[in-house]
């Protein structure tokens, strides 16, 4: 019933407005005359108002008008989408003849919001627009990557993999399981826009506040992407556009050791250890007698000894190689007044600068409209499929191809160049990979070349179509009903095969092959009905409709057998594997949705706005009593700029504040399963081979799930205040927006006591979170002759701040950053998401603070008095903070050592043009994030495993006598104070600035590309990712990860240098 | 349009039920056939490894929490050491130091593996009951059913109780929200396990409890919980003619170190062994996971191919010094070592530093007399081991320095069961069909000598030991080397003089416990039942302490009380929001 109540009342409100304003006329002198734009002739439906007054006129056909005015002081004002504003004084005049210029900063283009469209001038919510130009400004064949600091408050953070999807975040997060937003396409909802070509997106609008958002919802809260592809327009047109280019994979990280210099390190450790596999002589130095026997050993006082066999390999050298980017867009466009078509093909690959990783992708579009019956109906379609080939790697995990750079040896070769030796795994023969397995102590790693070689057969398709085909009918002028049918659907299939190798310390002794495939879509059915009428000086656009929606159908299914007997990949299928290892498939729990919703936006004079949905979503996550929630919003907006009081002030051309209020849900945060109880088994979980069968367990069961039935919507709550403006001649545009997020109810399944089993605790509303920020928009745009510039400046804050967990849950820890140490993200109350948690190192130990005491007959090292008791101090080691001034280390002194979220980002875009010629640069860069940096613990500890280190652990680390080291001194120690402990030795500012493109292209002028039939024809070179500049160790600050546990870097795939040549060609 | 609508509406309720798809609810498992596989469900548990997130690393609680309990009773024990080298699996250090807190994971992670088999008992228990009330199956049946749960149930939370003694007790009706751990739960637990004791003698399948299992385990139970050895020998008495859960005979197997052979698992020894399953779908979790780290280090050469854990101590090794046939009751061994080859370069043909493969240095296994023991127990250089060849020293170790010169051995397959017996779905052959011997029946022979020595007749108490050892003593089942000579100066003999007291009688006993089931996850668990933990773990460990690896491994431990019990988990107290308390012995 709340529904309609607010709907009432609301029409009640716009009924009264009407009625109280719509007459107030004063009559004193009628002008006429006509309005033209600026080289294209008279210009219909122009508004033409008296400042100040409610009495305007809209120009007719043929851009006259005519109008009563109060007397000569009167100032008339035109205005009309994509034309500057006119304000004109009347004076004497009678007859007023005005042209009107082009608009330069769009604030009158018409943006696509939630089912319908507005001007931007009339929006009263906050709404972030991406142009088609900068969708693919950058390289990127992924739509997410191409957003990242296009537009306030959007935070993006990719890496350099071909295939790999950006991580979208809108004003921060509101939910601990699930921040991505809801995009919707062609007015269908999907979780994946990956799959599109950027070249076939006409817009994109971001819904960020509950103004423009909510009238989706319950899925609104992480904001709204909407993306409207291409239409057809009159006569013909054909595009044809490529680039092709090199990627360069640089020189990797610059802080890891040769061959020597890690002999070099070898024997400072036994020196610093007084260790040494020498009987040592008086003077400490080794002599020719053995105990044991080193890879290094010791030539006198010299260097220490190479094996003859060595190698001296840069690994991240060895597994990169400069790589192919090259993309051809065709795309053909026509039609006539009563039937229009786009149709588009697209064909990319890129290869990654990993050996042999790619990503091939072919997309094609096809969108069509036909209208009939005299304009009253139009009927279309909208449909893109799109068909990809991936062989990538994994990132920012221990066993990735990246992080094994910081952990191979550089003495172990890449292939074994002989003579013959009997190594520790094997016998390596010239041409076989070489690897840990040479000899004993060089490291756990495998080769990551002999693994990558070995993948390089292995196959990963998926196949994606994104349709909608819509009716829409023109009742009576300005009331449509349109219904629109739209899904989506996936279908991918992939082959991958294990190798037995013999190289490694630690090898795989079994071949198998593993294949997977996977099918899924959703639907949706949307009918609305909308009102886009203007009385006079009052505008409404209301649109009501409903909605059905079904999501996540689908299945999957992997299966996998070994022993084959040949590793030839044309006999990789599963039936020619000898033994079955294991063969799973899933069903998807899909969720559907039902809706209602309604919006209505009123504006007054083009001065007053006023916007109110309601939205009411029923879903089928939720048990039967609180499936049903109502999300509504309100909004406003003012343009001050048209009032009287503000005609002085001529250097501001339109001001408008605004501000808006309302609430949007989220259910992704919970499994459509979260509801029911339930008992299920798998072989690794429940089977037991109680019968003594050897080769097969019996089916066993457990409890799986503990269901809770009454679990609801997560709710946010947003506030936004924001304004507009534009000034100097409309050159400089401001936009700015504060607001604040507070989500309530949220989703969280609090780990419930051992004592109750190990099944899935339910998800429980239960958490709280907020998010308040900044995001502001400033934009320059002017000519001088032949030089024009145009140039904007994205800036987005967010500050996040976690309110309440469970009832005793003050905290979670989370992730896996470390694999070694344990998690190093901590999420707790009043701090924010994923912020980095453990010991603070305040300096590294001095010989001073030490003296010896003899315990139990041993000479032991004891702390002086009054430094705190730390287990395993030592000179050179980690001195942590005692936080608590309890006098002794403990995990009570543990503290918040860092936060990966950024204090802001921003972007930058800066357009020259000179005559034929463009020049394009765009900066982005994210201030005030810290980072930890993972790879550390593996480089700058010899006891993390026996693999690769770093220089500083070489030349830059404790001794006697380098007393003012940071890096701890290099020993085989591995205690609380060097290498087991998360400490902020790991944390590093991770601030930086990219220049991620700069573009000069020269269009044929005209008159020679006339001569050859073609329209146009730009060509360009263009270079990516040109500079980083950041204080940060590691290969690239830019960090995504899961939104507990983010902002470590465990070896991360880097975005690297693009060198590209392309050309646009238009017939 | 408005029809439309309207059909719509009165679809919307049905619309939005979506059931679960791909899970069961408890109304299908209220049958025979789900009750069964319940049961299954918590059998699988009995190998203490469920691939399941109990901790940070996913599908966590493998070695930490396998039933052979290789940290927590031999390495704990200072049987063995952690092996491997530093760095790897930091969280057992400290617990071979003395010095683990109670956030250590591993702690954690056992508890929480416990705790789930415990749930899954008392998920049959909850569903019986509600057949039986449904009329879905007989009262005889849900007997069956709730009887085998709470034998199980009383099974894991005795295992419970000998980590941490202060434990929840978890049965059907208990609130784990509001559950407490300050009770005395020993009866409850003996309650379940006595429960068990009414099972039949034939389970039916071998990876059942029976009559004889559940005696046995009482029997531990009883012994070390309340030390009420009386109770726990007539229990052994009866279980000492019992029979497997297949039916099967039990005995002593004619020689020792057959027993450890993988096709033996389910021999005439085995009273109950944990059936472990290969290339059964599970990722080899099934197969032996928690053991996997446990092989030697030298890929391809040598068995398993990972990863270097749990290598033997020199103190354990010289125990097996003999003299006469008998150990040194004394300790005295430890004054004549058996030789190692620490520091040498390995037999193996291994590049030197100049790039050349060296001459082997020459190295001679200890020449000593030995209980033929040691050489099913421990891998050691020159030592035939299994038929994988001579152990040849150093290249089959991940780090001597770190961890010492000796090789486990007893969960080790042959080379030639390599693919036939072992998993080959996984990343190595060190998953094995090797199960686990849970309970041997030399241990319920020895057990019931403890007994016997406390209930004063120590001949009784000789007369098994000597079984033990006249087994030991059957030289068809010693090492041999390719020539057929024996690997070692094997000497063994039996007790043939009446114990002189108690005392001597209970070092006796608690030798030959040492050297029948070393390696096998008992002996700190002994050692607390003994009330000796804290003297012989000091004595050890100063020992340990002068190896050359000693200082590396070993550091500044020191032993305490504290090192009787475990703590309770950290997590587990902040999650039970005060209501459990950590052990007032460890605070």
């Amino acid at each position: 019933m709340q529904i309609f109540t607010i709907v009432r009342r609301f029409a009640l409100l716009i009924l009264s407005m009407v009625i109280s304003t719509g007459f107030l006329f004063a009559q004193e002198k009628t002008i006429t005359g006509k309005v033209t734009a600026e080289g294209e002739g008279p210009l219909p439906g122009v508004n033409v108002t008296v400042q100040g007054t409610t009495t305007g006129a809209i120009t007719d056909v043929n851009g006259t008008y005519k109008l009563t005015v109060p007397g000569p002081a009167a100032v008339l004002v035109y205005s009309s989408i994509g034309y500057v504003n006119k304000a004109v004084t009347v004076g004497t005049q009678t007859v007023i003849d005005v042209t009107l210029q082009t608009e330069v900063l769009g604030l009158q283009e018409v943006v696509v919001t939630g089912y319908t469209s507005q001007r931007r001038r009339d929006l009263t919510g906050s709404i972030g627009v991406v142009q088609p130009a900068e969708l693919t400004a950058v390289p990127t064949g992924n739509v997410t990557n191409a957003l990242q600091g296009r537009t306030s408050g959007v935070v993006v953070t990719g890496n350099g993999q071909p295939n790999s999807t950006a991580k979208v975040r809108i004003r921060g997060f509101s939910s601990f399981e699930n921040n991505d937003p809801l995009y919707i396409v062609d007015g269908v909802p999907t979780q994946d826009i990956a799959s599109m070509n950027p070249n076939d997106i006409e817009s994109i609008s971001v819904l960020k506040d509950a103004g423009a958002a909510s009238i989706y919802g319950s899925r609104a809260s992480n904001g709204v992407v909407i993306v409207t592809t291409k239409k057809g327009s009159k006569g013909t047109n054909i595009t044809y556009s490529m680039y092709i280019g090199s990627q360069d994979p640089g020189k990797g990280p610059d802080n890891l050791l040769n061959t020597q210099e890690y002999a070099d390190l070898q024997w400072l450790v036994y020196k610093n250890d007084k260790t040494s596999p020498y009987v040592l002589d008086e003077d400490g130095n080794p002599t020719t007698t053995k105990v044991e026997n080193p890879i290094y050993g010791w030539i006198g006082n010299a260097n220490p000894e190479i094996p003859e066999w060595h190698a001296n390999t840069n690994w991240y050298d060895a597994i990169t190689r400069s790589a192919l980017i090259q993309n051809h867009d065709l795309s053909l466009s026509g039609g006539s007044d009563n039937a229009k078509f786009f149709a588009a093909l697209g064909v990319r690959q890129q290869d990654g600068i990993v050996i042999y990783t790619n990503q091939n992708k072919y997309t094609v579009r096809f969108n069509s409209e036909f209208t009939f019956l005299n304009s009253h109906v139009k009927f279309g379609e909208n449909f893109t499929a799109t068909y990809s080939t991936n062989l990538g790697v994994s990132n920012l995990q221990e066993g990735s191809p990246i992080s094994i750079v910081y952990r191979e040896q550089p003495i172990i070769p890449v292939k074994w160049t002989g003579p013959d030796l009997v190594g520790l795994s094997h016998t390596f023969t010239a041409g076989d990979w070489g690897g840990t397995g040479i000899i004993g102590n060089l490291g756990n790693v495998s080769n990551p070349v002999a693994n990558l070689t070995r993948a390089k057969d292995n196959k990963y398709w998926d196949m994606r179509i994104i349709g909608s085909t819509y009716i829409d009918v023109k009742i009576i002028q300005g009331l449509n009903f349109r219904s629109t049918v739209g899904g989506t659907l996936y279908n991918g299939y992939g082959v991958g095969y294990t190798f037995i190798t013999y190289e490694n310390s630690e090898n795989q002794l079994s071949n198998s092959l593993r294949e997977n495939a996977y099918y899924g879509g959703d639907w949706v059915i949307t009918n609305t009905l909308t009102l886009d009428k203007t009385f006079g000086q009052h505008k409404i656009l209301a649109v009501g409709g409903y909605e059905a929606v079904k999501y996540g159908i689908g299945r999957d299914m992997d299966a996998s057998r070994g022993n084959y007997f040949t590793d030839d990949p044309l006999y990789r299928t599963l039936d020619n594997g000898a033994q079955i290892n294991s063969a799973n498939s899933n069903a998807y729990t899909p969720t559907t949705l039902v809706s209602e919703f309604l919006r209505a936006d009123y504006s007054f004079m083009d001065r007053y706005m006023l916007s109110a949905t309601v939205r009411r979503d029923g879903s089928s996550r939720f048990g039967a009593d609180n499936r049903y929630g109502v999300f509504p919003s309100f909004s406003a907006g003012w343009r001050i700029s048209d009032e009287s009081f503000f005609q002085g002030i001529s250097f501001i051309n339109d001001l408008k504040i605004r501000g808006s209020w309302g609430t949007m849900g989220n259910q992704l945060a919970v499994s459509p399963t979260n509801q029911y109880y339930a008992y299920g088994g798998s072989p690794g979980t429940s089977f037991y081979d109680i019968g003594g069968a050897v080769t097969s367990a019996t089916q066993g069961f457990r409890p799986t799930r503990i269901g809770n039935p009454n679990a609801k919507w997560e709710t946010n709550e947003t506030m936004d205040f924001g304004f507009e403006t534009t000034f100097m001649n409309n050159k400089i545009g401001i936009k700015l927006d504060w607001y604040s997020k507070k989500t309530k109810d949220l989703l969280f399944a609090p780990e419930l006591p051992g004592t109750a089993g190990s099944a899935d605790a339910p998800y429980v509303n239960i958490a709280a979170m907020s998010n308040t920020g900044v995001d502001a928009e400033l934009s320059f745009k002017d000519k001088w002759g032949d030089l024009g510039f145009d140039g904007s400046f994205v800036f987005t804050t967010y500050t996040n701040n976690i309110d309440k967990i469970a009832e005793g849950v003050p905290f979670f820890d989370y992730g896996s950053g470390t694999t070694r140490l344990g998690s190093n993200n901590r999420n707790q109350v009043g701090h924010p998401m994923s912020a980095f948690f453990g010991y603070k190192v305040i300096s590294l130990f001095q010989e001073s603070e030490f003296h010896t005491e003899d315990i139990d007959g041993v000479t032991t090292l004891v702390e002086n008095e009054g430094v705190p008791v730390q287990d395993g101090a030592a000179p050179g080691l980690f001195k942590y903070a005692d936080t608590d001034g309890d006098g002794e280390i403990t995990p009570a002194d543990r503290q918040f050592i860092g936060n990966p979220n950024p204090k802001f980002t921003y972007g930058v875009n800066l357009t020259f043009t000179y005559k034929n010629f463009d020049l394009t640069a765009f900066l982005y860069g994210s201030y005030g994030n810290d980072i930890f940096n993972s790879n550390r613990y593996f480089i700058d500890f010899w006891p993390s495993f026996q693999g690769q280190k770093s220089k500083d652990l070489l030349y830059n680390s404790w001794t006697t006598d380098r007393p003012n080291a940071t890096v701890p001194m290099a020993s085989n120690t591995s205690n609380f104070s060097t290498n087991t402990q998360i400490c902020s030795y790991y944390i590093e500012k991770g601030s930086y600035a990219r220049l991620k493109n700069l573009q000069l292209g020269y269009t044929i002028p005209e008159n020679i590309s006339s001569k050859i039939n073609i329209k146009s024809l730009r060509v360009y070179v263009q270079g990516v990712n040109l500079f980083t500049v950041t204080k940060y160790s590691g290969l690239d600050p830019e960090l995504g990860g899961d939104d507990r546990a983010f902002g470590s870097d465990t070896g991360n795939y880097p975005e690297v240098k693009q060198y590209i040549f392309g050309l646009t060609l238009n017939f | 349009m408005l029809a439309i609508i309207g059909i719509w509406s009165s679809c919307k309720q049905d619309f939005l039920n979506v059931p679960a798809t791909g899970s069961l609810d408890e109304g299908l498992l209220q049958s025979t056939k789900g009750l069964d596989a319940l049961v299954v469900g918590a059998y699988s548990m009995i190998d203490g490894v469920a691939d399941l997130p109990f901790s940070w690393t996913p599908g966590g609680g493998i070695w930490e929490t396998t039933a052979s309990n290789w940290v927590w009773g031999s390495i704990r024990g200072m049987e063995a050491n952690k092996g491997t080298d530093g760095g790897d699996q930091p969280e057992i250090n400290p617990i071979q130091t003395y010095s683990e807190t109670a956030t250590n994971y591993y702690v954690n992670d056992k508890w929480r593996e416990v705790y789930e088999a415990i749930s899954r008992c008392n998920s049959i228990i909850m569903v019986a009951t509600k057949a039986l009330d449904g009329g879905k199956i007989t009262q005889d049946q849900a007997d069956n059913y709730i009887m085998q749960a709470r034998a199980l149930r009383g099974w894991y939370h005795f295992e419970a109780w000998r980590m941490w003694e202060k434990i929840p007790y978890m049965d059907e009706t208990t609130d784990p929200a509001t559950v407490t751990n300050t009770e005395d739960v020993r009866p409850q637990i003996i309650a379940d396990m006595t429960e068990g004791t009414k099972l039949p003698l034939n389970a039916g399948e071998i990876g059942k409890f029976n009559k004889t299992v559940c005696q046995v385990l009482l029997a531990k139970a009883l012994m070390q919980m309340n030390h009420d050895y009386a109770g726990a020998l007539t229990l052994l008495n009866e279980a000492k003619t019992g029979q497997k859960p297949d039916g099967g005979a039990i005995g002593l197997a004619p020689t020792y170190g057959e027993i450890f052979a993988i096709e033996n698992r389910n021999d005439i020894e085995s009273v109950y062994t944990v059936q472990y399953s290969i290339n059964d779908g599970s990722g080899a979790i099934n197969a032996g996971s928690g053991e996997v780290l446990n092989f030697p280090y030298k890929s391809g050469a040598s068995p398993g191919g990972c990863c270097g854990f749990f290598d033997p101590t020199q103190e354990f090794v010289n125990s097996f010094r003999t003299v006469g046939g008998l150990p040194l009751l004394d300790n005295t061994y430890n004054s004549d070592p058996v030789k190692n080859d620490y520091g040498l370069v390995a037999n193996a043909t291994a590049p030197g530093a100049s790039g050349v493969v060296e001459s082997d240095p020459d190295f001679t296994p200890d020449q000593g007399a030995l209980d033929p023991r040691l050489d099913w127990s421990v891998g050691r250089r020159g030592i035939p081991y299994w038929d994988w060849g001579l152990h040849t020293g150093a290249d089959w170790i991940r780090d001597q320095t770190y961890s010492g010169p000796w090789s486990p051995k007893k969960q080790v397959y042959k080379k030639s069961q390599e693919g036939k017996l072992t998993d080959i779905t996984s990343w190595t052959s060190g998953y094995t069909a090797n199960g686990y011997r849970m309970i041997r029946y030399a241990d319920v022979l020895l057990l019931l000598a403890e007994c016997e020595i406390e209930a004063g007749s120590l001949d009784n108490a000789r007369g098994y030991i000597n079984q033990i050892r006249a087994r030991a003593a059957n030289s068809a089942g010693w090492v041999k080397m390719p020539d057929g000579t024996f690997a070692a100066n094997y000497q063994i003999a039996q007790y043939t003089t009446a114990f002189p007291d108690k005392a001597y009688a209970e070092k006796a006993l608690y030798m030959e416990r040492k050297l029948e089931l070393g390696q096998e996850g008992h002996r700190w668990f002994d050692l607390n039942r003994w009330g000796i933990t804290v003297n012989e773990l000091k004595r050890v460990l100063a020992y340990e302490k002068t190896m050359p690896w000693g200082d590396k491994l070993y550091g500044s431990a020191t032993i305490t009380d504290k090192a009787k019990w475990y703590p309770i988990p950290q997590r587990q107290i902040d999650l039970s929001n005060g209501k459990l308390e950590q052990n007032p012995a460890l605070k």
